[in-house]
């Protein structure tokens, strides 16, 4: 890898872990507004992260080494997930160490190992949190993969960086707008309910009852809550870039000038700047769904994301 | 025409069958019955547009008819009346079903699936630039009937019925540019006068069982 691709790997690591607690205080902030409050600045989520990590950590009596071990886990699992993600370039210097499948599984082993933790405190919210999670990891799972698939399957590559350079240059891909289409939906979805949002989960709830990832990470203190959170911020901007860059990656840098660069992340952080707004807006205007209706919910992502790629071949007969 | 302007104009119309399609999988997946007239409304919109769309590429005037019929008639009078039926009766969900909705879904996926395989070997024939809308012709009229199975209540089984009628209009428009003007003349006064029976067969139905359960129609049997 020369020096550029160096630069430009260190430069994405500063600009997720850097800005994914801002999009966090966005979120929380526009969903003030929507309900005429005053809200918590933007920045709070910054303050709360450096606040919890010179906190003192509380264990539980029963927790193991697997409660000790599974922030690192989450927080690195995450990170190199994100690295597998183009935000303002592509393709990425990386782009040779993973595929959809690395990414997928990759945010998979952070989210099974907090389903561990959250069994091995001892505490009854935990275990029930951790059952709920397990739930919803393996219905979204399935739709996330396919949904994945389905776009990569119009560009002929399943690379992540591969699939949005040829998308961003319109180049050697299929036009055809309905996968595409169901994909994002389906993909849309799918978000909603891996970053722990209404209508699958509610992050702002304080009802230990309704609680999936909230109760998963009940016992969390100190700066083991912080890598969870910072975690969980990361994800969402994850999410966020895939749909963003996946289905409209238009703006990306493509080459290495400044001006490209420049450019290319004007247009990211607007994109998913926007992406955050839409979930506010989404979240003040859904209720979130029983427990069982989630089943039906993510049906109709999986049933989405099949369509999705069953259609690449429908409308391509020749 | 130029022949951008037909490659652009057949993707519209799979973008518009594909949202037909779509919205099957939406009154699959939704209980509440008033939305699901609702979307049976905005499934005939689409179907509309799509008529429009194909009469405007390919200059056969007599598809504007039937595009603007559909639109007086299923997106304006039928939900209408299925609307009144529903207030009148006080139903606004369906509660028990013969098949759950996730299982439903996933029945309907493998239906898409059956009906692309039962096309494939049809669709290699087509020259028509609505060719690729016969395999999702054939999957609304499957998901038609199986909502029609697979619901309990009166209304939703009309839905089902006109779910099949819209995949047979759009089936007709893929193979062959859309029936003679007097044939969807008759289809569009049946399908119209269907719903007024039903509405009023789901009436009778409310005042004899006090639900409009088409399951106590057994009870009917000497």
């Amino acid at each position: 890898m020369n020096w550029e691709g160096w630069l430009l790997t260190f430069g994405q690591i500063v600009l997720v872990l850097g800005f994914s607690p801002f999009l966090v205080g966005l979120i929380k902030k526009v969903k003030a507004h929507l309900q005429c409050r005053q809200g918590a600045s933007m920045f709070q989520p910054y303050a709360d992260l450096t606040k919890l990590f010179r906190k003192e950590v509380v264990y539980s009596e029963t927790a193991s080494w697997i409660f000790t071990v599974t922030p690192y886990i989450l927080f690195s699992s995450t990170l190199a997930a994100s690295l597998l993600i183009p935000t303002i370039f592509t393709p990425l210097p990386l782009n040779f160490a993973g595929n959809i499948v690395a990414l997928v599984y990759l945010l998979a082993l952070g989210t099974f190992f907090l389903i561990l933790a959250g069994m091995d405190a001892g505490s009854a919210f935990g275990g029930m949190g951790s059952s709920r999670e397990a739930l919803i990891a393996s219905l979204t799972e399935p739709a996330l993969l396919l949904s994945l698939f389905a776009v990569a399957m119009t560009s002929g590559s399943a690379n992540l960086s591969t699939i949005v350079y040829k998308t961003a240059l319109l180049q050697d891909i299929v036009l055809d707008p309905p996968p595409h289409l169901m994909a994002l939906v389906a993909l849309w979805m799918v978000t909603a309910a891996e970053t722990g949002r209404v209508p699958v989960d509610n992050p702002a709830t304080h009802l230990e009852l309704t609680m999936i990832h909230e109760a998963m990470i009940l016992e969390y203190s100190g700066r083991y809550l912080a890598l969870v959170e910072w975690a969980a911020g990361m994800k969402l901007m994850i999410f966020l870039s895939l749909v963003a860059n996946l289905f409209a990656p238009w703006g990306i840098a493509t080459n290495v000038s400044p001006g490209a660069l420049g450019m290319g992340l004007v247009v990211y952080l607007g994109k998913i700047m926007g992406l955050a707004v839409i979930i506010a807006f989404l979240e003040s205007m859904l209720a979130k769904l029983r427990l069982f209706r989630v089943t039906e919910f993510l049906g109709v992502a999986f049933i989405l994301s099949v369509l999705a790629v069953v259609f690449f071949y429908i409308l391509r007969v020749e | 025409m130029s022949n951008l302007q037909i490659t652009i104009g057949s993707q519209l119309v799979n973008l518009c069958s594909v949202l037909l399609l779509l919205t099957c999988f939406g009154i699959i997946a939704q209980r509440r019955l008033l939305a699901c007239v609702d979307l049976f409304a905005i499934q005939s919109m689409f179907l509309a547009v799509m008529a429009a769309l194909v009469a405007y590429l390919t200059d056969i005037h007599h598809i504007y008819v039937a595009a603007v019929l559909t639109i007086v008639i299923k997106v304006i009078i039928l939900p209408r009346i299925l609307k009144q039926v529903v207030r009148r009766l006080d139903v606004k969900r369906e509660l028990a079903l013969y098949v759950n909705i996730p299982t439903g879904l996933l029945i309907c996926g493998a239906l898409v699936i059956l009906a692309f395989f039962i096309t494939q070997p049809i669709v290699h024939l087509g020259f028509l630039l609505t060719r690729d809308s016969l395999a999702i012709a054939l999957a609304i009229i499957l998901i038609g009937f199986f909502i029609m199975v697979s619901r309990v209540k009166a209304i939703t089984q009309v839905i089902g019925f006109l779910v099949m009628e819209n995949g047979l209009f759009l089936g007709a428009t893929a193979a062959a540019y859309g029936m003679p003007l007097i044939v969807e003349l008759g289809i569009f006064f049946d399908v119209l006068v269907a719903g007024l029976i039903v509405g009023i067969y789901a009436n009778q139905i409310q005042d004899t069982f006090s639900s409009v359960d088409t399951s106590h129609l057994k009870n009917l049997k000497e």
